[in-house]
C-alpha cells in the first residue's frame, strides 16, 4: 500500500518536474500526454488503494517516509496518513483532475506554453494530494502553500493580460491573510501538543481540554481563518470571482477538485478539535450562512457567465461550512463530493462556450446558443438542475442532508438562510442557462464560425455529468447505511450525525426545500421565456457583489497605498537615505583631514616620530 | 668613569642624529644620521652593561648592529632605485607614497 500511495502522490510531481525541465523540447502532444498520463497513473493508484482498502478491511494508517524536522522537543516527520477521508479526497482530486486535464488538451490548443500549463496543473494536483494525505499539520501546510502558489501561477497564466496578473496577485495576497491564521494556529498547536500529528492532536485534545476551553476556541478560530482564505468565505471571498481571469480549466480545477475544498477539508480533518469549541462552530455556521446567501444574491447580479459560477461556488462552500458549523461534517463532505462533479461540469461546459466564442464570457453577447451547442447545453442544464437540488440528481441528496441537519440541530434561523441560498441557487443557475442558451442570438459579426466543441472537450464533461446525475446515490440508500457514510464512518466524522440523521426524511422542511428548488427553477425559466425583454439590467448593488471590493479598497488599499507613497517620498529619502548620506560625508571629511598626515615626506614622518617620542617621555616622566 | 658622561655623549649623538635627519635633504647624509641615532642607543647599551656588569646589553648591541646593517642594505637599495628614476638624491622628492 505504501508504494501505491507514494506513486500516487509523487507521480504528478514527476510530471511537473519532467514538463518543467523539458518545456522547450516537448511538443504539444507530448506535453498533454505527460500531463494526463501522470494524473491517470495517480488515479489508478488511488483506485487500487480504495479497492484494497475496502476489501481487506484495512484501518487508517500513518506511513512515515522520513524524519523531516528534528529540533529540540519539536519533531515533524514527512508522514502520510491514509484513511477513508483522505482517500475520498484523493479520488475526487485525481478523478476530476484527470478529466479536466484531458479537457485542457482541447481547450488550450491555441495557446503557446502548453508545457508550462500542464506543469502547473500537475503541480496543483500534487500540492492538493500532499495537503489531503499529510499526517501532520506542518506537512499539510506545505501542500496548502503549494496550492496557493499553483493557483497564483495558473490564474495568472495569461500574464500578458493585466487583469489576469492582477487577479493572480489578489488571490495570492488574500490567501496569504488566511495562511497567516493557519500558521499561527500551527504554532499554537506546537505549543499545546508539542506535535502537529493530526491523529495525536485529535486524540489528546479530548483528554487534555474541557469543551469550550478558550485556548481551543482560539486554536480553532485560527484554523478557520486559514479555511476562510482558501475556501473564499466572508471576509476573504473577493479573490475567487476575480480568479476567473485564468483559463477555464483552471477555474474548474480550483473550484471543483483542488484549492477551495481545502478549507472545508481542514475543518473536517480537524473535526475532533472543532467539536471541542462550540463557539467556533457557531461562528463557522454563521459565516457559512451569510456567505452562502451573499454569494447567491451576488450571482443573481452577474453578467459574466464564469462569475456566476464563481459566486455559485462561494455559495456552495458556504453551505458546506454551514454544515460543519452544525457538526454535520459528513454532510459537508458529501456535498463537497457531489459539488466537485457538478461544478466541474458547469465550468467545463461553460468553457466549451467560452472557447468556441473566442474567449467571450459576457452573457449579453450570448443567448440562443442551444442551437449551436447541441450537446453542451444539455450538460450545463443537467448540472444546473442537479446543483439546484432537483431530485433525484446528485446535489439534491447532499444539500437536503445539510438542510435537514441544520434544522434538526436547532439552528432554525440558519436553516432558513440555507434554504433561501439553496432556492436562489436554482434561480441564478437557471438565469445563467436562459441568458446563455435560450432566447435570441447576439453573436458578433466575427463569430459566425462558432460551432459545437470537439469531442475531446465533450467526453470528459459527459463522464462528469454521469456522476452529477447518479453521484448522489453513494450517500443515499433506503433501509441501510449509505455506502459513503459506511466508508467514511471510520474517521468518526459522522458521530454527531448519528444523533441526527443521515437518512432522507419526509418532513415539512424537506418538502419545502424540494418545492422551493423546483419552484425557483420553473419560475425563473418562465420569466426568462415570457418576459425576457422587459427585464432590465441586473441591480448594480448585486452586480458589484455588495460593493465588497470597493469597501476593501477604501478601508485597506487606499490607506496602505498612501502610507507607502508617503514612506517612499518622505521617510525613505529624508530619514534613511539622509542619515546614511550624513554618515558618509562625515567619514569622508575625517578621511580628508587624516590624508594631510600622509605627506610622503620622510622627514616629516621622522619629525612626527620625534615629537611623539618626546610627548611619550614627557608623559612617562610626569 | 661615571656613567652619566656616557649618557650625555649618547644624548648628544642622538640630538645630532635627529637634527641631521630633520634638516638634511641629502639622502646619504640622512642615512648617516640614522646610523648615528642607532649608535647613540648602542653606546647607552654598552655603558650600562659595564656599569651594572650585565652582559645582556652587549648582546643587544649585536642585534642592533645586525639590524642596522640589514636596514642599511635595504635602505641603500631603495635610494639607488629612487635615484635611478628621479636623478636626485633629495629625500623630499621621494614622495610617491603621499596619501
Amino acid at each position: 500500500m505504501l508504494y501505491a500511495l507514494c506513486l500516487g502522490l509523487f507521480m504528478p510531481l514527476i510530471g511537473f518536474v519532467t514538463l518543467l525541465s523539458t518545456a522547450r523540447y516537448v511538443g504539444r502532444r507530448q506535453a498533454g500526454f505527460i500531463g494526463c498520463t501522470t494524473i491517470f497513473i495517480s488515479l489508478i493508484c488511488f483506485v487500487s488503494l480504495l479497492i484494497s482498502y475496502v476489501y481487506t478491511g484495512a484501518s487508517p494508517q500513518t506511513y512515515t517516509l522520513f524524519d523531516w524536522i528534528h529540533f529540540n522537543s519539536i519533531n515533524a516527520n514527512f508522514a502520510l496518513h491514509l484513511d477513508p477521508l483522505a482517500l475520498l479526497m484523493t479520488l475526487i482530486i485525481t478523478g476530476v483532475g484527470l478529466l479536466i486535464h484531458v479537457y485542457s488538451v482541447g481547450y488550450m490548443d491555441h495557446d503557446d506554453d502548453f508545457a508550462r500549463f500542464f506543469a502547473c496543473m500537475n503541480f496543483f494536483i500534487f500540492s492538493m494530494l500532499l495537503l489531503v494525505l499529510a499526517a501532520e499539520l506542518l506537512l499539510l501546510f506545505v501542500g496548502w502553500e503549494g496550492v496557493g502558489l499553483a493557483s497564483y501561477l495558473l490564474i495568472g497564466f495569461w500574464y500578458q493580460k493585466p487583469e489576469a496578473a492582477e487577479a493572480a496577485t489578489k488571490a495570492f495576497v488574500i490567501n496569504r491573510i488566511g495562511d497567516l491564521g493557519l500558521l499561527l494556529g500551527l504554532l499554537l498547536t506546537f505549543y499545546l501538543f508539542h506535535t502537529t500529528d493530526i491523529v495525536i492532536v485529535s486524540n489528546s485534545v479530548e483528554t487534555g481540554f474541557t469543551i469550550g476551553a478558550p485556548v481551543i476556541t482560539l486554536l480553532t478560530m485560527l484554523y478557520f481563518v486559514g479555511a476562510t482564505g482558501k475556501s473564499a468565505q466572508i471576509p476573504l471571498q473577493t479573490w475567487l470571482p476575480d480568479a476567473m481571469a485564468g483559463p477555464t480549466p483552471v477555474s474548474a480545477l480550483i473550484h471543483a477538485a483542488t484549492m477551495v475544498t481545502a478549507g472545508v477539508y481542514l475543518v473536517v480533518r480537524m473535526h475532533a478539535v472543532f467539536t471541542m469549541a462550540p463557539m467556533t462552530l457557531q461562528v463557522i455556521g454563521i459565516i457559512g450562512a451569510i456567505t452562502s446567501l451573499y454569494a447567491s444574491l451576488s450571482a443573481l447580479g452577474q453578467t459574466d457567465l464564469k462569475r456566476v459560477l464563481a459566486y455559485s461556488t462561494v455559495s456552495q462552500l458556504g453551505l458546506m461550512f454551514l454544515a460543519c458549523g452544525a457538526g454535520a461534517f459528513y454532510a459537508a463532505m458529501f456535498h463537497l463530493t457531489t459539488h466537485a462533479f457538478i461544478k466541474a461540469v458547469l465550468f467545463l461546459s461553460a468553457g466549451n462556450v467560452v472557447h468556441m466564442m473566442h474567449g467571450t464570457t459576457e452573457m449579453s453577447k450570448m443567448g440562443g446558443l442551444s442551437a449551436i451547442f447541441t450537446k453542451t447545453h444539455w450538460l450545463f442544464l443537467i448540472a444546473a438542475l442537479s446543483l439546484s437540488g432537483i431530485p433525484p440528481l446528485a446535489a439534491f441528496f447532499s444539500k437536503d442532508l445539510i438542510l435537514e441537519n441544520e434544522y434538526l440541530v436547532g439552528y432554525e434561523f440558519l436553516y432558513y438562510i440555507a434554504l433561501a441560498a439553496s432556492i436562489l441557487t436554482g434561480i441564478y443557475l437557471t438565469r445563467a442557462y436562459c441568458l446563455t442558451f435560450t432566447g435570441p442570438q447576439h453573436l458578433d459579426s466575427d463569430q459566425h464560425d462558432v460551432k459545437e466543441a470537439p469531442s475531446i472537450m465533450i467526453t470528459p464533461v459527459l463522464i462528469l455529468t454521469f456522476f452529477s446525475i447518479f453521484g448522489g446515490f453513494i450517500g443515499f440508500s433506503i433501509g441501510r447505511t449509505p455506502w459513503l457514510e459506511d466508508f467514511i464512518a471510520e474517521v468518526d466524522v459522522t458521530y454527531i450525525e448519528k444523533e441526527l440523521t443521515t437518512d432522507f426524511i419526509w418532513s415539512y422542511e424537506g418538502i419545502l426545500a424540494i418545492v422551493g428548488a423546483i419552484g425557483g427553477v420553473l419560475a425563473t425559466a418562465l420569466v426568462y421565456s415570457k418576459f425576457r425583454d422587459q427585464l432590465g439590467k441586473p441591480i448594480e448593488f448585486l452586480k458589484k457583489s455588495f460593493y465588497f471590493d470597493e469597501i476593501y479598497n477604501w478601508l485597506f488599499i487606499i490607506p496602505l497605498k498612501s502610507i507607502s507613497s508617503w514612506m517612499a517620498q518622505k521617510i525613505e529619502p529624508e530619514i534613511f537615505d539622509g542619515s546614511i548620506n550624513i554618515l558618509a560625508q562625515g567619514t569622508q571629511g575625517v578621511a580628508r583631514a587624516l590624508q594631510l598626515v600622509q605627506s610622503g615626506q620622510v622627514r616629516a614622518y621622522v619629525a612626527w616620530m620625534a615629537l611623539g617620542a618626546v610627548l611619550l617621555i614627557v608623559y612617562l616622566v610626569y | 668613569m661615571d656613567v652619566s658622561l656616557f649618557v650625555f655623549v649618547s644624548l648628544a649623538m642622538f640630538g645630532i642624529g635627529i637634527i641631521g635627519v630633520l634638516i638634511n635633504r641629502n639622502a646619504l647624509i640622512f642615512f648617516l644620521s640614522i646610523e648615528l641615532l642607532l649608535n647613540a642607543g648602542n653606546l647607552l647599551f654598552v655603558a650600562f652593561a659595564r656599569e651594572w656588569e650585565n652582559q645582556t646589553g652587549l648582546i643587544w648591541v649585536f642585534f642592533v648592529l645586525i639590524i642596522a646593517a640589514a636596514e642599511a642594505a635595504v635602505g641603500i637599495a631603495i635610494f639607488i632605485n629612487q635615484f635611478r628614476t628621479k636623478q636626485v638624491v633629495d629625500v623630499d622628492q621621494y614622495d610617491v607614497l603621499r596619501g
